[in-house]
C-alpha cells in the first residue's frame, strides 16, 4: 500500500467535489486504479456527500427514455473497446509524439504541487524539480511521471500498472537535443519509483522529451530506444 | 423531525431560486428521505449493486433497474446543475452509457453503488458545462438564462435544504459560511474554482485553500 501524500489526498477530495481539470482527474483515477486506499477514501467522501445530491427535486423521466437509452447502448456498444491502460503499445520508439503532447504539458504543469513527497521518503527534504514530464501511452493515459532536478538526477514514478515480463527491463530516456539524440537516464527492472542518476547531461529545459520503453533485460543493446514505448511526454518547467 | 420543521418553516422568500412557474417537489423529497431508513437503504444498495453486476455481465436489465430506482432523482440532479431539461436528459443518457461501459470497474469495497452512479452523472454534467463544446451550441440568450439560473442554485441563506436531514448538514453547519458556500457551489451547482472565485470575489488561490481547509474540517466532523 502506498503512503499517500497529503497532496494526493487533498486532490482526491477536490476530485469528489468536481473541482479538478480533466487531466488532474485522469491522474487521480489512475492512482485510484492501483491504490485501494485512495479509492476507498474517494468512495467514502462520495457516500458522505450523497445527501447533497438527494436534495435535488426529482424530475420525471420523459416517456420512452429507457427505450432510448437501450437503443443507444445497442448502437454504441459496437464501438471498439478502449485499450487497457497498462498494455504497452506496439509503436516503435522513433515514432512521432503521443497524440496530445499539450495534454502532458498541461498535466505536468498542474502537477507542480504533487511533485514532492509522493510517498517517496528518501526524497526528504524534497528539493524542487526543474521540470516535470508526465509520460502517457498512445491513448493519452498517464503511465509515469519524471521529475528532473538537473545536476544529473531525476526520479521516475509510475502511475499505472505497467507489466514487465521477466526477460525485459524498462528504460528511461530523454532527448536533450537533436544533436545528442535519445540518451538513457537509467534501466529499471520493474515499474516502481526510482531515483535516476546519470552523467554529464545538460540541465533539462521546457518541452524536452522524456520516454520509457520496454527493452531487453539490462537495457537497450544499441544505446538507443529499440522497444515499444510505455509512455512519453514533454517536460513542463517548474517555477 | 426537528430538521423537517426547520426546513418547512423557512419562508418562501428564502428560496428566490425556485422559479415560480415550476412545481416544487421539495415536500416529496422530505417525505422520501425520512422514510428512507436503514432497511430501505440496504435494499436499495443491494438492488443497485446487482444492477451494476448485470451491466458488467452485458445484461441491459441492469440499466433498466437503475433507471427504475434512481432515474427521477438522477434527472433531478442533472436538471439542478444544468438548469435545462434538454441538457439534463442528455447528461443522464450519456451517464447511463458510461455506467454500462464502466460497470466492470465498480468495486464495492470502495464505496456504494449509488455514490458511484451519481458521481458518473455529476462528471458528465460537469463535462457539459466545462469540457466539451456543448454550451456553445446554445443561443446567446439561452446561455445567459442558463448562467442566471445557475447563480440561484446555492442560496446564501437557507442552504440547509440542500443537505437534507443528514449528518452532513450538521457538519456543514460547523464550517465558516464562506467555506461552506464554496463547497456547496462546487458540489451542488458544479462550479469550478474560477467560478467560485468570481462569485465570491476572492482570489483564486485563496478560494483553493479555503475549500481545502473546509473539506478537511468537514471530513474530520463526518468521520
Amino acid at each position: 500500500m502506498t503512503d499517500l501524500s497529503a497532496e494526493i489526498i487533498a486532490l482526491s477530495d477536490e476530485y469528489v467535489l468536481g473541482l479538478l481539470t480533466p487531466t488532474e482527474a485522469a491522474l487521480v483515477e489512475e492512482i485510484m486504479a492501483r491504490d485501494i486506499e485512495l479509492a476507498q477514501r474517494v468512495g467514502d467522501l462520495r457516500d458522505r456527500l450523497l445527501p447533497l445530491d438527494l436534495s435535488a427535486a426529482p424530475v420525471d423521466l420523459p416517456e420512452g427514455f429507457g427505450v432510448q437509452v437501450a437503443e443507444q447502448l445497442a448502437n454504441k456498444d459496437q464501438l471498439p473497446k478502449m485499450q487497457f491502460a497498462g498494455v504497452p503499445t506496439e509503436k516503435p520508439a522513433n515514432q512521432p509524439a503521443a497524440p496530445k503532447p499539450w495534454l502532458a504539458g498541461m498535466l505536468a504543469a498542474s502537477l507542480a504541487g504533487i511533485a514532492v513527497g509522493f510517498g517517496v521518503a528518501w526524497m526528504q527534504p524534497a528539493p524542487a524539480p526543474k521540470v516535470v514530464a508526465v509520460l502517457m501511452d498512445a491513448q493519452g493515459v498517464p503511465q509515469a511521471v519524471v521529475d528532473d532536478y538537473g545536476n544529473d538526477t531525476a526520479t521516475v514514478r509510475f502511475v499505472a500498472d505497467v507489466p514487465v515480463p521477466a526477460d525485459r527491463s524498462l528504460q528511461v530516456w530523454t532527448l536533450p537535443s537533436a544533436d545528442m539524440g535519445p540518451t538513457s537516464l537509467g534501466v529499471l527492472t520493474g515499474a516502481g519509483a526510482a531515483q535516476l542518476s546519470f552523467d554529464d547531461l545538460p540541465d533539462p529545459s521546457a518541452e524536452q522529451l522524456y520516454e520509457v520503453t520496454l527493452e531487453p533485460l539490462g537495457g537497450s543493446p544499441t544505446g538507443r530506444p529499440t522497444g515499444p514505448i510505455i509512455g512519453k511526454g514533454f517536460a513542463a518547467e517548474q517555477t | 423531525m426537528q430538521n423537517l420543521t426547520v426546513a418547512l418553516a423557512l419562508p418562501r422568500q428564502a428560496f428566490p431560486f425556485i422559479p415560480t412557474g415550476l412545481p416544487i417537489t421539495v415536500w416529496e423529497f422530505r417525505e422520501e428521505s425520512i422514510l428512507a431508513k436503514d432497511t430501505d437503504a440496504d435494499a436499495r444498495s443491494t438492488l443497485l449493486s446487482r444492477a451494476l453486476a448485470d451491466c458488467a455481465a452485458g445484461n441491459q436489465a441492469g440499466v433498466d433497474a437503475i433507471l427504475e430506482s434512481e432515474g427521477r432523482q438522477l434527472l433531478g440532479v442533472a436538471q439542478r446543475i444544468l438548469a435545462r431539461r434538454d441538457l439534463a436528459e442528455e447528461a443522464l443518457q450519456d451517464a447511463m452509457l458510461q455506467v454500462w461501459r464502466k460497470a466492470k470497474q465498480f468495486n464495492a469495497s470502495s464505496g456504494s453503488a449509488r455514490g458511484w452512479i451519481y458521481a458518473i452523472l455529476r462528471n458528465r454534467c460537469l463535462n457539459i458545462l466545462r469540457g466539451d463544446k456543448r454550451l456553445s451550441t446554445l443561443a446567446p440568450a439561452d446561455l445567459a438564462t442558463l448562467q442566471e439560473s445557475r447563480q440561484q442554485i446555492v442560496p446564501e441563506e437557507g442552504w440547509e435544504i440542500l443537505a437534507g436531514p443528514s449528518r452532513i448538514r450538521d457538519c456543514l453547519g460547523g464550517l465558516d459560511s464562506q467555506s461552506r458556500h464554496a463547497i456547496l457551489l462546487a458540489h451542488v451547482a458544479g462550479y469550478s474554482h474560477a467560478e467560485i472565485s468570481t462569485r465570491q470575489d476572492v482570489p483564486l488561490g485563496t478560494i483553493k485553500s479555503l475549500i481545502r481547509r473546509g473539506l478537511q474540517a468537514l471530513k474530520e466532523c463526518l468521520s
